[in-house]
Parts: C-alpha cells; sequence; structure tokens
C-alpha cells in the first residue's frame, strides 16, 4: 500500500527574475514501511520533494497523495490537521521548543490533537522518551543538551502521534559522524520495530548507506531509485 | 494551558526586554490610577471650592444683563435684579434649594480720620444680606470682631485689606471704628455712615477674597441711590398697566391729573440692589432643572448660570489639568503600544522557525495568535496590577492628608491647601480597560505577521 506517490509534479518559483524549477516531472511511489533515502547534492530539490510529503508546499504542476489524501484539495485548516495526525517532522536544526523541557517537546504535539487524556499522553511520551534513551533527561530542556540528544528528542517528538510518515531533513548534517550514524541506526530500528514509515533526504554516503530504498535526484529529477521493489 | 505555559516561559526567557515594556506599561498605569485621581479629586474639590466660596450652584442675575455673572467684575457690575423679593420668593418655594443669598459687588472708600487728617482707602466689597450670605459661602474666617450681625450695619474687611492700608497709607482700621463710606455713582458720591464690625481672613482663594470686602446690603441701597416708590396711586398704576398693554393707552395717561399727585404722600421703599443671587441646592439637586423650574416662573426678569459658567477660568483650571492628563496619559500609551509593537515584531522574527515548527508539527494559525495575545496580555496585566497596587498605596498614603501642591498652583486649583484624594473605581477601571487596549492593538500587526509564518520557515531553519 502506497502512503506517498507523487505523479508529474513540477514546482518552479521565481528567485528574483530568474525562475527556478526545484522539481521536474517527479513521479515517485513509497509504500508503509519503508526506510527510504532522497539523495543528491544541494539545490537538486530533495528539500522540496521532502516538502510535498510534508503538505508545507504545494506543487505547481502534478498530483501529491498522501496516505490516500489528495493534498491540493485540502484547505490550510485541513493540511494543519493532516500534518498533525499523519506526519512527524524530523530537523536538521532540531527544531526544538526552546522553553519547554524535553518530556513537554515531545507532548507538545499530543497536546496540540487534544484527543488524549493526561494519563494516555503521559504513557506516550513516557514510551518514546526511554526509545530514544532520554529517560533521565526528561526534565532537561534543550539548551541543556548535545547535539545527539536533541535530535533524539526531536525523533520522539515525531514519532509519539503515530504518524503515516516521518521526514526527516538532513537529520544527520549537524551531527558529528558517529552521533549520525547513532541516529540513523535508531530511526532504522524504529522503523523496523513500529513499521512507521521513514523519508530522509542525504547527501552523506554513509548515512545513505543505512536505507534500504535510494531515490537520487539532480536538478529537480530522479535519476536513480536502488533497492525499488517496485 | 498550553498557551500560557508558552507565554509565561517566553517572557521569563527575555526578561530585559520584557522589564523595559513592562515599566513602561507600569508607568502608563500608575499615570492613568494616579493622575485621574488626582485630577479627579482636583475636579470635585475645584467645584465644592467654587461653589461654598463663589457662585454657589447656580447665580440668578438679571435678564438685562449681556454679561454672564462674574465675582470678580467689581468696576462693570451687572444690572440690579428688578424685584429680587419675587426672585426670592420663588427660590424659597423651590424643594431643592438649600440656601440661597442675594449680593452685589461694587467698589467705593472708607473715609477714615487719623491725627485729624481724613484718609480715603478704596476697596472693593460684596454688598450682603448677613443672615442669608453665611448660609451659602463659608469663605470668611472671622479673626477678629464679628461679621456684621442680621438686621445691623457695618463693614467686614480682609486682614490682608488692612495690612495693604498699613503699607500704603501708614493707617490701619479698628474693629468698632465709626466709618464714612462713599459711594460713587452716576448723580455723585453718596456717603454712608458705618461702621467696622470685624477683620476676617480668606479661607480659600487668597489671591481673590484676601481683596474683597463686606458690607450689609441696606447701607449699600442707601449708598448707591437703590430705592424705589413702594406705591403709586391706584388709577396711575392702572393707568401705566394698561399702557403696557396697549400701545394707544400711553396717550391717554396724558390726560390723567398728575398735577393731583401728592409727592408727600408716596412712601419711599428701599430696594436691595442685588445683582446677583447665589443659589446653594441640597445634595444630589440637579442645577440644570433648578435653574428651569426656576425660569419658568413668569415675570421674574432674571436669568441663570451654572456655577462653572458664572466661575470664569477658575472652572476651566481643573478641566484643563483633566485633559492634560488625559492627553499625557495617552500620549504615554501611544509610545508603550509604539514600542510594544516594535518588540512584538522583533520577537516574531527572531522566532519565526520555532513559529514554523509548531505549524508544521500541527498548530493552527490561532494558536500562534493565542500564544502572543497571552504573552502581550500575561506581561500588560501583570505590570498594569504592580502599578495599580503603587498607585493604591500613593492615593491611601496621601490619605486625608492631602497631596501637597505648590500654593500658586493649589490657590487657583482648588483655592488653596492640599489637595484631598478620594480614591475611586472608575481610573483603575479606566486604567485596565487602556492596557487591555493597548494590550491588543499593539498585537495585531504582529501576530498578523506571526500568523503568516508558514511550516516551510521551519524546513529553511539551518
Amino acid at each position: 500500500m502506497k502512503v506517498v506517490e507523487l505523479t508529474d509534479v513540477h514546482k518552479h518559483y521565481m528567485l528574483g527574475q530568474t525562475r527556478v524549477d526545484a522539481l521536474r516531472g517527479v513521479s515517485l511511489g513509497i509504500e508503509k514501511g519503508e526506510f527510504l533515502a532522497i539523495s543528491g547534492p544541494s539545490g537538486s530539490g530533495k528539500s522540496t520533494m521532502l516538502n510535498m510529503f510534508g503538505c508545507i508546499d504545494a506543487p505547481t504542476s502534478g498530483k501529491v497523495v498522501i496516505d490516500g489524501a489528495e493534498v491540493e484539495k485540502l484547505g490550510d485548516k485541513e493540511l494543519t490537521r493532516y500534518r498533525r495526525t499523519k506526519i512527524g517532522f524530523i530537523f536538521q536544526s532540531f527544531n526544538l521548543i526552546p522553553v519547554l523541557s524535553v518530556y513537554e517537546n515531545i507532548e507538545f504535539p499530543l497536546l496540540l490533537r487534544r484527543d488524549l487524556s493526561a494519563a494516555g499522553r503521559k504513557e506516550l511520551v513516557t514510551r518514546f522518551v526511554e526509545e530514544v534513551g532520554l529517560g533521565d533527561r526528561m526534565r532537561n530542556k534543550p539548551n541543556e543538551l548535545s547535539g545527539g540528544q536533541r535530535q533524539r528528542v526531536a525523533i520522539a517528538r515525531a514519532l509519539v502521534t503515530g504518524p503515516a510518515i516521518v521526514l526527516a531533513d538532513e537529520p544527520t548534517a549537524n551531527l558529528d559522524s558517529e552521533t549520525g550514524v547513532r541516529i540513523v541506526e535508531l530511526m532504522r530500528r524504529i522503523n523496523e520495530t513500529e513499521k512507521t514509515t521513514f523519508i530522509f533526504s542525504t547527501h552523506d554516503a554513509h548515512i545513505r548507506r543505512e536505507a534500504r530504498r535510494v531515490v537520487s535526484i539532480l536538478d529537480g529529477r530522479i535519476v536513480g531509485d536502488e533497492g525499488s521493489e517496485g | 494551558m498550553l498557551t500560557l505555559k508558552l507565554a509565561l516561559r517566553t517572557l521569563a526567557r527575555r526578561k530585559g526586554r520584557m522589564i523595559l515594556i513592562g515599566s513602561l506599561v507600569a508607568f502608563g498605569t500608575f499615570l492613568v490610577v494616579f493622575g485621574t485621581t488626582v485630577a479627579s479629586s482636583a475636579s470635585r474639590a475645584s467645584r465644592e471650592s467654587i461653589i461654598r466660596n463663589f457662585t454657589g450652584d447656580f447665580i440668578v442675575y438679571s435678564e438685562r444683563s449681556r454679561d454672564l455673572p462674574s465675582p470678580f467684575a467689581f468696576n462693570t457690575p451687572l444690572p440690579a435684579i428688578r424685584d429680587s423679593a419675587a426672585v426670592e420668593a420663588a427660590l424659597a418655594a423651590m424643594p431643592e434649594v438649600e440656601a440661597y443669598a442675594p449680593y452685589a459687588q461694587n467698589y467705593g472708600l472708607i473715609q477714615a480720620e487719623r491725627a485729624g487728617k481724613k484718609l480715603e482707602l478704596p476697596f472693593i466689597f460684596y454688598a450682603v444680606d448677613p443672615a442669608t450670605y453665611p448660609q451659602v459661602f463659608e469663605n470668611a474666617k472671622m479673626e477678629e470682631g464679628a461679621f456684621f450681625a442680621e438686621g445691623t450695619r457695618g463693614v467686614a474687611i480682609s486682614r490682608f485689606q488692612n495690612e495693604q492700608y498699613a503699607k500704603n497709607y501708614g493707617a490701619t482700621l479698628e474693629v468698632g471704628e465709626p466709618l464714612t463710606l462713599l459711594g460713587i455713582t452716576e448723580g455723585g458720591v453718596n456717603t454712608a455712615r458705618s461702621s467696622l464690625s470685624g477683620i476676617f481672613s480668606a479661607r480659600r482663594y487668597k489671591s481673590v477674597f484676601d481683596y474683597i470686602n463686606f458690607m450689609d446690603s441696606a447701607t449699600y441701597a442707601q449708598l448707591y441711590n437703590y430705592s424705589g416708590v413702594k406705591a403709586l396711586p391706584a388709577d396711575l398704576d392702572a393707568g401705566l398697566a394698561a399702557a403696557a398693554q396697549d400701545e394707544a393707552a400711553v396717550f391717554g395717561l396724558a390726560d390723567a391729573d398728575f398735577g393731583s399727585l401728592d409727592l408727600g404722600a408716596l412712601e419711599s421703599e428701599a430696594l436691595s440692589g442685588s445683582t446677583m443671587i447665589a443659589v446653594r441646592l441640597k445634595a444630589g439637586a440637579d442645577a440644570d432643572k433648578a435653574m428651569a423650574s426656576l425660569l419658568a416662573v413668569p415675570g421674574l426678569g432674571v436669568k441663570a448660570a451654572r456655577w462653572d459658567e458664572a466661575s470664569g477660568f477658575y472652572a476651566q483650571i481643573a478641566k484643563a489639568l483633566q485633559g492634560f492628563i488625559y492627553l499625557a496619559t495617552a500620549l504615554v500609551f501611544l509610545v508603550v503600544a509604539l514600542i510594544f509593537t516594535n518588540t512584538l515584531i522583533i520577537n516574531v522574527t527572531e522566532r519565526t522557525a520555532e513559529i514554523g515548527t509548531m505549524r508544521a508539527i500541527g498548530a493552527e494559525r490561532s494558536f500562534v495568535r493565542g500564544i502572543f495575545l497571552a504573552e502581550a496580555l500575561v506581561l500588560n496585566l501583570a505590570a498594569s496590577l504592580a502599578a495599580m497596587a503603587a498607585a493604591g498605596v500613593a492615593i491611601a498614603a496621601f490619605g486625608k492628608g492631602g497631596l501637597p501642591l505648590p500654593e500658586t498652583v493649589s490657590q487657583f486649583l482648588i483655592g488653596g491647601g492640599p489637595l484631598e484624594l478620594r480614591a475611586s473605581p472608575l481610573p483603575f477601571l479606566q486604567a485596565l480597560a487602556a492596557v487591555l487596549l493597548v494590550s491588543v492593538l499593539a498585537t495585531i500587526y504582529p501576530v498578523r505577521v506571526a500568523m503568516s509564518v508558514t511550516p516551510l520557515k521551519a524546513m529553511a531553519e539551518r
């Protein structure tokens, strides 16, 4: 079952007077439970493609279907609700809320959903805090954590709502290589145990090797798709 | 709850900037509460002082007057009220009237003899009825002797006036001293015998009452020729009445036998010469309504002016102070709003990634708006509550002892002395409303900027 389907997606935008074609007719399907890397040099269109998957950018033309819904047909409120329930985000710069503790950062998306009791939230947050190995840092603020620990918090925050897909934009770019490998290993372990679909962008060859499927992109076009079952 | 938690922690994280904003809001709030209390207390004290010293709640004066009554127009007195007794009777019949006092103002000379030499001392005065004047006004505090008693004649002068006589003429007047008064009229100079019944000091408005003296109204009427004929022969009276109704009847008067009019048989009647009647109303009575019901009585030949119309610029001083405080407060809040808006925009700019992240994770635009509104309200309400408490303490501290004012300011504003501050809930509510309004207005634009931040900004953060 495909959780993500891009059909002939084009995206262009204006940079001053210059037209930039970020995506040029991209078509791609991603099955549930995949652990997929999008690889390519800077400016190749990785992030734009990820933005399409995350319902935070719309294509100029073409069709984007996420977990069965055609995203161009959704309004801002529906897209927001869709992101809240279907998608988890892991950012390159971690993007934790600085005034909230580790526990509160992970709890944050659950509070936005407002469909869980306090006890239910506590159980979920505690489970994911333990899952990412930060049980002893729950009360710490982000500025009291290392880069690797912050990214673990971000992973827990992305997973805690049980999303259909988790998007990670260069998740190891701000980490040293050893920590980067550990983060990818953690993501992969969760992918295997939780069957959560992971899509991450990277241009790090070492990280790319951890992916089961690697989609290569260059100048807005898919130029390779290794490990695809389709 | 989440919004409030985020707002509180963000404020704590940006302490320095927020303390600056909070201080400005607190200053504005203090100005609203304390300033408005001072202004309203000054306005109330000014009104009471003017009513108790100059005008009563309103002044009745002749309809022939082209000018508004002024308690200070000694050189150009108003025309006398034609039938003061009828006006007084009408006032006596009005249940809302507490007391009334007919009086006039003029200037004259006091003739005193020192070492065989006659001194002519100028003085300006109110001619008053001693029975009614103290019921309406409380401006004279007797220091020596007494205010002339009801039914007696006399003059009371201010201590300051007597000191001026000593300075300028080398003579002072003594209580009990017989005096000759000189009144200057169109027909010449009239004289009347009187005596100095007392010396007073002004309770309030020293800059005015130090220069004003008192004379009984009977002496005044004599001195300035206020007298008439008690009754005309019946046929002449009827003829005049008919002439008033029918123009042709005027010519009939010529046929009347005026030669038979016995002037010696006519009885003279002393008129009061009152130019104004100050009216004090019972507590809670409406001056406008009372004036309207008096003026509805036919044939009185009078007009009426409220205390604030009749007191010249004195009533305007308190209003001007109030206006100044409101203007200053408005300016402070405008500055606060501008600085606050600016600070919030900087906050939004600095927190673009944070807002974008929240939006990406699933926060709706209304949630973002809620955070910024909560920050503004929490900060401003906390600062304004602290300032209100401080203003409350300051008002209580001055309490009955009153707020000391520079004497010159105090004389013009409230007639002298410290200003008694009276706290009322209104300035506190006004301050709260102003702070809420400023918080919301100052947040509108920054919130719009914050709400326009897209989740893409989170991805753009590197």
